[in-house]
């Protein structure tokens, strides 16, 4: 489903990734684990395809990085689910709105979108929220919305960079079940974290990476 | 597209500071527009009417009778671009002459030298040099007529500094032009930049180039339409007070109501669709 071949990528810094391989099955649960700058996000970057590899190639679904048309690119991301630590939502608008949005964008009918908006609000905990600007909910809350939002297009795999570096050790752990139950249902998840302590369970499995090289 | 038209109108209340300075922005480049429009339109008048006054006049035989200058006058008629005859007898001639040297030509000459003629003026697409002198040359070849003449320097002249005078009108109309688009499209930009995080949120739920371009266009047709309508009540003011304190100094047609308001859609659109180009590659 999401596989990266002997994956190499510079930033002009000099840090990336350097013949990094690494595959991601349907309905995994998956821990990309390092340390800050050791190419977690550059692994995730190159999965929804905004960077493309120097050298090796991503194949996600049927998208293909060496035969990828840019123009391609948002039907790539309509399959993906993306959630990061700083939320990325729109506080010019509602909870509700924030996660019809996407289905908005990519012309979902109105009734279909109705329905589809109060199911996912639904399993993140968030219904009653519905009305209400996220910039008045907690951090775990905000993550949520994020969550509904990745979730809402029925994706593939949900990218997660990060997910509770923002958060609380309470929030933390409400964003992790909820992750979980998420995969339980049979969507992959691919997270990046720097924090161990998250890491572990059943059904899961840990990449390290460090210095852009897999362990 | 009812998500666009939605998008682009809220957009309009959601960075309200930049909304206001892009419609004025829009306005003023608008008015600018506007001022040289109609200067233009009413230069365009004042030279129209000189060309009016471009009249070919063709002196007739002293033998001709009525019947032989009725004739010679249908034969006139039939040649390609004369728009209006005016005949001038003889006795017209001698009062017109009255009338320029305040003196009587029979106490000169004691008779009358001048021929009968007609004034002829041509149509306006052939009051150019190259045309009346085809003209000219039609009417000296047809029996009766002793001589045509016409003013031919003038003309020459004339065209001259029209074609100079075009030449600097469309050069400062296309650049006022290009200006005001210029100017529309970095204003725009900057509410574009404000709303910056939008659009990396709606590439990364997969909206195509064009899902995210829509609402900035709508938005900026939005603007366009305000804009432009208050150009138009601003000029119309101004008009309204220039004229009733001089006396229908400037004339203008109701089309330029119209030309603003397309002009302010056109600046709305190209402005947003130039602006936008920028944030939306993948």
């Amino acid at each position: 489903m999401v596989h990266l071949h002997n994956i190499s990528y510079h930033y002009s810094s000099g840090a990336g990734l350097s013949s990094v391989s690494l595959a991601a099955n349907p309905g995994e649960f998956v821990y990309l684990i390092g340390p800050s700058g050791a190419g977690k996000s550059t692994v995730l970057k190159l999965i929804y395809m905004d960077i493309f590899p120097e050298r090796g190639h991503v194949i996600v679904d049927k998208f293909n990085s060496m035969k990828m048309k840019k123009r391609y690119i948002p039907l790539l991301r309509r399959k993906l689910g993306i959630i990061f630590q700083d939320f990325k939502l729109l506080y010019d608008r509602s909870v509700y709105d924030n996660v019809a949005f996407v289905l908005q964008v990519t012309g979902a009918k109105k009734k279909e979108l109705k329905k589809r908006v109060l199911r996912v609000l639904a399993e993140v905990g968030l219904s009653h929220k519905r009305n209400q600007n996220p910039i008045h909910l907690s951090g775990g809350e905000q993550q949520r919305v994020a969550i509904a939002r990745a979730l809402v297009n029925e994706p593939i795999i949900l990218l997660a960079d990060e997910p509770t570096g923002n958060l609380d050790p309470v929030a933390t752990e409400e964003i992790m079940r909820l992750l979980e139950k998420i995969n339980v249902k049979g969507t992959a998840v691919l997270m990046a974290t720097h924090d161990y302590q998250l890491v572990g369970g059943p059904r899961k499995r840990v990449l390290r990476i460090e210095n852009g090289r897999l362990l | 597209m009812l998500y666009s038209v939605k998008e682009g109108f809220a957009g309009l209340f959601r960075a309200r500071l930049s909304t206001m300075v892009t419609i004025s922005i829009i306005t003023l480049s608008l008015l600018v527009n506007g001022v040289f429009l109609i200067f233009t339109i009413n230069s365009k008048k004042v030279v129209d009417s000189i060309q009016d006054r471009i009249e070919l006049e063709v002196f007739i035989d002293n033998s001709y009778d009525v019947v032989k200058t009725d004739q010679l006058r249908e034969r006139i008629f039939s040649i390609q671009g004369i728009k209006n005859i005016k005949y001038i007898s003889k006795d017209q001639a001698a009062e017109i002459f009255r009338q320029q040297f305040d003196q009587d030509i029979f106490e000169i000459l004691n008779e009358n030298p001048l021929p009968s003629s007609f004034q002829i003026s041509l149509l306006r697409e052939y009051r150019t040099s190259t045309y009346a002198e085809s003209i000219i040359e039609k009417l000296k070849a047809l029996d009766g007529v002793d001589d045509v003449v016409f003013r031919q320097d003038i003309l020459v002249t004339f065209e001259k500094y029209m074609n100079i005078a075009y030449i600097v009108i469309m050069s400062v109309g296309g650049l006022l032009l290009l200006g005001s688009i210029f100017l529309v499209s970095n204003t725009i930009k900057l509410t574009i930049l404000a709303r910056l995080e939008l659009i990396n949120i709606m590439k990364l739920v997969g909206a195509t180039k064009s899902l995210i371009r829509r609402p900035f266009v709508v938005e900026g047709l939005f603007q366009g339409i305000i804009g432009s309508s208050l150009a138009i009540l601003i000029l119309y003011g101004i008009l309204k007070i220039v004229n009733i304190e001089v006396n229908n100094l400037i004339i203008i047609n109701d089309e330029i109501y119209l030309i603003l308001m397309v002009l302010g859609v056109f600046l709305g659109l190209s402005g947003s669709f130039l602006a936008i180009q920028r944030f939306i590659k993948y």
